[in-house]
């Protein structure tokens, strides 16, 4: 009988090292796969971006694209996962972010540490697409070499420092105002879109886009359907941004990044909920098809906040009130003589705010993680605020340093010719315009 | 040697120079230049390239 014992507990024991394994393992390929779904949505960023250029800027613009992404990977490596384990208390770092140092023996391949490199790897997605969304709003007239500067200021610095603040189960703006941001409505868009703002505002306008009497017109890109494509291609990509900022417990109920409890069910029905109720909002508005799939990805965003909350029928509305209104914020920032490519500030920085005031209007109340309060009006609206500054004071300040050393504004007789002609070894449609070759017959 | 393990059996950091210092911040340097200098290095190529459009000598 004792020996029985002895032997039933030897299999406990094994199977309960199995079933650790097992549920380290499936968070390892979680998060692995959550983060090659998100590589989507830079493939649809670059496929929006050049579509959205002129034929003449086309490689230019998608080199430029590029590069963000590729900048930000080694930037968020050498100080990014750093600044976001070590500031969640505001601008005094914790012991908690040496982890984060790129010499920490958990930034590598570590047998003991099966979390940090996919974590890592999420939240790098995560900051490439903060500078990604910078990027189209910015084409046809910015120094690649300025813009990977800023793009490297907003993705690994600026965008994880208020993460560490809002996005953080112990950052200042959870502990303090309850501030609640699932989808990180204004901690990547709000964000991403006013730093932009703050960028455009010193770069100016492409050539031709406004009339000496400040009248705008339009500068159409050279191909709409790629551009369509992209945006769909981003909306797949940020299914698995949306599943990257779901916790996996491993054997537990998932949570989100605060340790509220939540489902994968909340995020179907809502983040699809909101993406139809954005795209049919922005036919309404304007029954065009770059601003309906604009007006898709606005509603997502819309609805970030609050997606492991609200009523998927509410989101649809959220998602509808974006749809029908960026369009409107665009056109303001135009009449201000703001040039803004693609929509960007409209679909990121309106949409988040939407997003995170919504929170505020419609779940205060519910309770906090832990000791921690819940999501209130007041919470939602000083964390907007802080998105707001946050994102636009570094970008307008760093924008104007570049420009003040000419490193931000390529000039007009390049912008003319054409910035591919100018200064890309490589043509992106080489045959047209040309006969095409003849056939040789075959003997 | 190069491997900072000598066996499998319970190891942690395995990445190669986990256990030198030196070597590890050698590169770790060396990649942050590497960055450093490819930002410098299109800084250049795109001075040079607006000034060939400024006296009309782009090909």
């Amino acid at each position: 009988m004792e020996q029985q014992l002895t032997e039933l507990a030897a299999k406990v024991a094994t199977l309960e090292k199995s079933t650790g394994m097992a549920n380290t393992v499936n968070i390892e390929i979680y998060y692995f796969w959550a983060t090659a779904i998100m590589v989507l949505i830079h493939v649809g960023f670059l496929a929006y971006e050049m579509g959205a250029s002129r034929s003449k800027n086309v490689l230019a613009s998608g080199i430029k694209n590029i590069l963000a992404f590729a900048f930000i990977i080694p930037t968020f490596y050498f100080f990014g996962w750093w600044i976001y384990l070590a500031f969640p208390n505001g601008f005094i770092p914790i012991a908690d972010g040496d982890a984060g140092l790129p010499w920490a023996m958990a930034m590598g391949p570590n047998l003991a540490d099966n979390a940090s490199g996919v974590f890592w790897a999420a939240f790098t997605l995560f900051a490439a697409t903060t500078a990604s969304i910078m990027s189209g709003a910015v084409i046809e007239r910015i120094k690649v070499y300025g813009f990977v500067i800023l793009a490297i200021l907003l993705g690994s610095v600026v965008w994880i420092l208020a993460c560490s603040w809002g996005w953080h189960p112990s950052g200042w703006m959870l502990t303090q105002l309850g501030y609640h941001d699932f989808g990180c409505a204004g901690i990547v868009h709000i964000i991403a879109g006013f730093f932009a703002l703050g960028v455009l505002v010193n770069l100016g306008s492409r050539i031709g886009k406004f009339n000496p009497d400040g009248t705008p017109n339009d500068l159409p890109g050279h191909n709409i359907p790629m551009v369509l494509i992209g945006l769909m291609l981003i909306i797949v990509g940020f299914f698995g941004f949306l599943a990257a900022c779901v916790i996996f417990n491993g054997g537990a109920q998932w949570t989100n990044i605060y340790g509220q409890p939540v489902t994968l069910s909340a995020i179907g029905f809502n983040t699809l909920m909101a993406f139809g109720g954005g795209l049919i909002g922005a036919y309404v508005a304007t029954r065009d098809p770059f601003w309906m799939m604009s007006g898709g990805l606005a509603g997502i965003i819309a609805a970030a906040g609050g997606l492991d909350l609200w009523y998927p029928p509410l989101a649809f509305l959220l998602g509808a009130s974006s749809g029908l209104t960026i369009k409107l914020f665009y056109d303001m920032l135009t009449k201000l003589g703001i040039d803004d490519a693609v929509g960007a500030v409209a679909v990121h920085g309106w949409g988040g705010i939407i997003g995170v005031m919504a929170v505020g209007i419609f779940a205060a109340g519910y309770p906090g993680p832990g000791e921690n309060p819940g999501p209130t009006l007041y919470g939602q609206a000083i964390g907007t605020v802080v998105c707001i500054v946050i994102g636009f004071v570094p970008g307008y300040i760093a924008s104007a340093i570049l420009n003040l050393f000419g490193a931000l504004r390529v000039p007009d007789d390049a912008q003319l010719l054409g910035l591919d002609k100018t200064k890309v070894p490589s043509s992106a449609y080489p045959e047209s315009g040309k006969a095409p070759a003849a056939t040789v017959p075959a003997e | 040697m190069i491997s900072p393990i000598e066996k499998w059996d319970g190891a942690e950091a395995y990445f190669t120079f986990a256990n030198s210092p030196t070597l590890l911040y050698g590169v770790l340097i060396a990649s942050a230049v590497f960055v450093v200098f490819a930002i410098l290095y299109d800084a250049t190529h795109e001075a040079g390239a607006y000034k060939k459009v400024a006296n009309g000598t782009t090909k």
